[in-house]
């Protein structure tokens, strides 16, 4: 089994997709940190000061406008309702929403990330894990080895998740390393709060607990890592299945960006919140905004993905120990 | 590429899969632990006196200080803070803390927040409107202005006003207030002539509480909009054009020293 896994590291090593992605990531997060850059610079300009809670109250001010006007959506104004309650809570605590600073910085790109970018990254390696050993026609030369098919589908599956992991280890230690340049290596240790509960009332804050960035940033990490494991196991699936790595490219994308688009219409369309997609982000429950769907929490988030996971882990391993190859 | 770098590579990566696994297994138990250990508190904010060579606006009240109606956007502080820039080379931070729709006891409860009490300590200039949504209430204080509701209405609002100016001049006693007094938008529809009664009458009122406290500057606009009110009325007919906000704000600026 060692040997297996080593050997399948050693493909996944010289095809060079790590770098690719590594790239990738590098080009994009410097990109955002311009973004941002660009961003304070403007609010700073606008409002003439650099004071985060003038700033703050500003947008509390702006928000509580934009709620007066009757032109909003119902689920819109809820949203805006929530997010205004969490500012005023932060600004009650005198608590910077953003510290700035690279691991801010990190946390933000985390929680945007988690739904479509860091998924295609894993789909990257995922999708042709099985199928391009069918285009290559390496498959024969696999399976005739005196190992058992399982065996080889497991050490492929095992390379995936460590593959994974490193994606996740890439990206946090990319967007700390090229934000720190401009934003400023420091800031671990900044409060941030997390436990608001979304009711239908509105904010709940009864449970709200303060907590260092780091800890905060390693459960991110912690969900965005088990959201890519999920991901990677459904290409992984379709890798077996579909023979074409485009083909099998193409049905996740559309998949991933359906839940995108999915999570800002469905909120009327209660049974949606079983599809895998719409449950992706699980950071925003750390954070506390509102859920797409009523009634969603992070454990019924988990429990979805993990269905998913556990259904899509079957299938392969089934189809591939009694597929035919020819 | 050789043998070692394959397990360097591997290593690394069961290590980072256990700690994404850790930090995974502690954001569940994190989100469903109970009681938080250590409630978070409020806190005291110590103020810092930044901008100290810089002109500090401050700008609180309803639809009015938020320039509903200009096509500008920037109602009559917009056009003010423009003005007061062309005239020195201060830098001037403006806060604009004017809500949609809001009336006097909605002010009342947003002056008593910290981080409002904190924006008003820092101010050199104090702009406020307020009073229109009371004595209109959407529409509402047409059809009944005459009975004797705005009687016990006005004397809710005053009593909201002078508290507000109280909080004002406790937290902030050297900046000049610039209290905008109200226009009639009705003036030239039927009752237009007993509406504008009760305005000045609740004009003159205001302007009286404000005069009990020092550096309240009451800034009637009762005149300005008195001839050809709808030359300067946006089309909700209730709420000043980019023509009318340029009114107020030069009137105000006349009244500017420093």
């Amino acid at each position: 089994m060692n040997k297996l896994i080593q050997n399948e590291m050693m493909k996944l090593v010289a095809k060079k997709r790590l770098l690719v992605i590594a790239l990738i990531i590098g080009v994009l997060v410097i990109l955002f940190t311009y973004a941002q850059y660009k961003q304070v610079q403007t609010q700073r300009e606008k409002l003439g000061t650099s004071d985060w809670r003038t700033i703050l109250q500003q947008q509390i001010v702006d928000t509580t406008n934009r709620l007066s006007s009757s032109r909003i959506s119902d689920e819109w104004k809820k949203q805006l309702q929530i997010s205004l309650q969490q500012q005023q809570y932060y600004l009650d605590h005198d608590i910077n929403p953003a510290e700035p600073g690279a691991p801010t910085f990190m946390r933000i790109f985390l929680e945007n990330s988690i739904d479509l970018f860091i998924p295609l990254m894993v789909m990257v390696i995922a999708s042709d894990l099985v199928s391009s050993e069918h285009s290559l026609g390496t498959v024969k030369l696999l399976l005739t080895r005196p190992v058992k098919r399982w065996k080889v589908l497991l050490s492929k599956y095992i390379t995936l998740c460590l593959a994974v992991s490193l994606i996740i280890a890439i990206a946090g230690f990319l967007s700390y390393a090229i934000s720190g340049v401009v934003f400023g290596y420091k800031g671990w240790g900044a409060p941030i709060l997390t436990g608001f509960n979304v009711t239908d009332e509105g904010l709940n804050t009864s449970q709200v607990k303060l907590l260092s960035l780091w800890k905060f940033l390693l459960m991110d990490f912690g969900l965005v890592w088990f959201v890519a494991i999920v991901v990677g196991t459904l290409s992984f699936m379709l890798s077996v299945l579909i023979r074409s790595t485009a083909a099998g490219m193409g049905v996740m994308l559309a998949a991933l960006i359906s839940g995108a688009i999915l999570n800002n219409m469905i909120s009327s369309w209660e049974s949606a919140k079983y599809f895998f997609m719409v449950n992706l982000r699980l950071t925003d429950y750390m954070k506390g905004t509102a859920p797409p769907i009523e009634g969603m929490t992070l454990a019924f988030s988990m429990l979805v993905l993990l269905v998913w996971w556990l259904a899509a882990l079957c299938v392969s391993f089934i189809v591939f120990t009694k597929k035919d190859v020819y | 590429m050789s043998k070692n770098v394959i397990r360097f590579i591997t290593i690394l990566a069961v290590f980072f899969c256990l700690l994404w696994a850790a930090g995974l297994g502690w954001a569940v138990k994190e989100y469903y632990a109970g009681k938080p250990d250590q409630a978070p508190q409020r806190t005291k904010v110590v103020t810092k006196t930044e901008n100290q060579k810089g002109l500090t606006i401050v700008a609180l009240g309803d639809s009015l200080t938020r320039g509903t109606g200009d096509e500008t956007g920037k109602g009559y502080v917009g056009d003010l803070v423009d003005e007061i820039k062309q005239k020195t080379k201060r830098p001037v931070q403006l806060t604009n803390l004017g809500i949609n729709g809001q009336r006097s006891d909605q002010l009342k409860k947003q002056v008593q927040q910290m981080e409002v009490q904190r924006q008003l300590e820092k101010a050199d200039v104090i702009l406020l409107t307020i009073g229109g949504n009371d004595l209109f209430r959407g529409g509402q204080g047409l059809i009944d202005f005459q009975s004797g509701d705005i009687a016990a209405i006005e004397k809710k609002y005053l009593n909201n006003l002078k508290f507000i100016f109280q909080q004002i001049r406790k937290h902030n006693d050297h900046a000049n207030v610039f209290f905008i007094g109200l226009y009639n938008p009705f003036s030239e529809m039927d009752q237009g002539k007993e509406m504008s009664k009760v305005i000045r009458h609740w004009n003159y009122d205001s302007a009286e509480v404000s005069a009990a406290f020092p550096k309240i500057v009451f800034v009637p606009t009762f005149d300005l909009f008195e001839l050809k009110v709808n030359d300067y009325l946006y089309s909700d007919k209730f709420h000043p054009n980019t023509k009318g906000y340029r009114l107020i704000a030069e009137r105000v600026a006349s009244l500017l020293t420093w």
